[in-house]
C-alpha cells in the first residue's frame, strides 16, 4: 500500500469523526510515514510499519468521547432534524404529561423510601427518650419509698434501651439501603439517556 | 503488562523525549523505542491526551519542504516527571513488600 492509498483508506474508515479529529490523526500518520521514508525506509514498508488500519481505526474512535460522536452525528444529520422539531412540538400534549407522571413518581418513591428511613430513626429517638425518663422514674420512685414500681420503671428502662439499640441498626441498614438504591436508580436513569445517543 | 499500568508509564516516556528539546513523532518514537516497545498508533493518542492536559503543545514547523508538527513540553509536563519520579519511589518499595513475602514463603 502507498501513502496516499492509506491516507485514503484511513480518511474513509474515520468518516463520522469530527473533522478536527479526522484532520489531525491524518496529519500524523502522514507526517509518520514522511519521515521514515526521509529515514531510508521504502515508502510500502513505512506503511505497513505504521500498524494495520484497522489497529487504528479501533484506537482512534475509542478514545474519541461519546459526546463528540454524538455531537457529530447530530450536526452532520441536519436534514432530517426540520421534521424531528415539528413532531417533537406536536406531540407534545402528549410526551410532556407522561414525562412529568413519570418523573414525579421516581421522586414520589424516592420521598417514601426516604420517610421510611425517617420513621425508623424516629421510633429509635422516642424508644431511647422513654428509656430515659424510664431510668429517672426508677430514682423518684425509689425517693417517694415505692421500690417495686421502682423495679418495673428500671426493667421498662432496660427494655426501652434494648429495643433503640435494635432500632439505631434497623434504622442505618434502611438507610444505607435507601442510599445504595437511590444510586442505582440515578445510573438506570443515566444508561437511558447513553443507549439513545448511542 | 497491564494496559493502564503502561499508558500511565509511556506518557512519562514521551514527556521524558521531550524534556531537552522538542521532537516530532517519529523521533520520539526512535527515543523510547531501545527502551520500551511504542507502535505509531500507540504514540497518537498519548500525544492528544497530553496535550489536553496541557501537559505539552504542539507548533508546527516546515521541514524538507513539508510541514511536520514539534512537540513542546511544558511546565506542567516537567511537574509531571517530578512527580512520577516520587511515585516510583513508593513503587519500588511496594515491589521490596511483595518480593519480601515471596523469599519468606520460598523459605518456608
Amino acid at each position: 500500500m502507498t501513502r496516499s492509498e492509506f491516507l485514503s483508506l484511513l480518511e474513509q474508515r474515520l468518516n463520522g469523526l469530527p473533522q478536527e479529529d479526522l484532520k489531525r490523526s491524518m496529519e500524523y500518520y502522514g507526517e509518520m510515514i514522511d519521515d521514515m521514508t526521509d529515514d531510508g525506509i521504502p515508502e510500502e514498508e513505512a506503511v505497513a510499519a505504521v500498524g494495520d488500519i484497522d489497529g487504528i481505526v479501533d484506537g482512534i474512535i475509542s478514545e474519541t468521547p461519546l459526546n463528540r460522536l454524538v455531537k457529530e452525528r447530530v450536526s452532520s444529520r441536519r436534514r432530517f432534524r426540520a421534521w424531528e422539531i415539528v413532531l417533537l412540538v406536536l406531540g407534545l400534549p402528549v410526551w410532556l404529561p407522561v414525562l412529568l407522571a413519570v418523573l414525579i413518581i421516581v421522586m414520589s418513591l424516592y420521598i417514601v423510601m426516604w420517610s421510611l428511613v425517617i420513621s425508623l430513626y424516629s421510633v429509635m429517638v422516642s424508644l431511647g427518650a422513654s428509656a430515659v425518663a424510664c431510668a429517672v422514674w426508677v430514682f423518684v420512685r425509689l425517693a417517694l419509698g415505692t421500690p417495686l414500681q421502682s423495679l418495673l420503671f428500671g426493667g421498662a428502662a432496660l427494655a426501652a434501651a434494648g429495643l433503640a439499640i435494635i432500632f439505631l441498626h434497623i434504622s442505618n441498614i434502611t438507610a444505607k439501603g435507601v442510599l445504595i438504591l437511590g444510586k442505582k436508580i440515578l445510573v438506570g436513569i443515566k444508561k437511558c439517556f447513553v443507549r439513545k445517543e448511542a | 503488562m497491564d494496559i493502564q499500568l503502561k499508558r500511565g508509564l509511556l506518557e512519562v516516556c514521551v514527556l521524558a523525549a521531550i524534556k531537552s528539546e522538542d521532537s516530532y513523532g517519529y523521533q520520539i518514537i526512535k527515543d523510547i523505542r531501545p527502551y520500551v516497545t511504542i507502535s505509531e498508533s500507540t504514540l497518537y493518542p498519548i500525544l492528544r491526551r497530553l496535550e489536553t492536559a496541557d501537559l505539552l503543545t504542539v507548533r508546527t514547523a516546515e521541514h524538507n519542504g513539508r510541514l511536520r508538527k514539534y512537540y513542546h513540553i511544558t511546565e506542567l509536563g516537567k511537574k509531571r516527571i517530578e512527580a512520577f519520579k516520587d511515585e516510583w519511589k513508593e513503587i519500588v518499595s511496594i515491589y521490596d513488600f511483595i518480593t519480601k513475602e515471596e523469599k519468606g514463603n520460598d523459605q518456608k
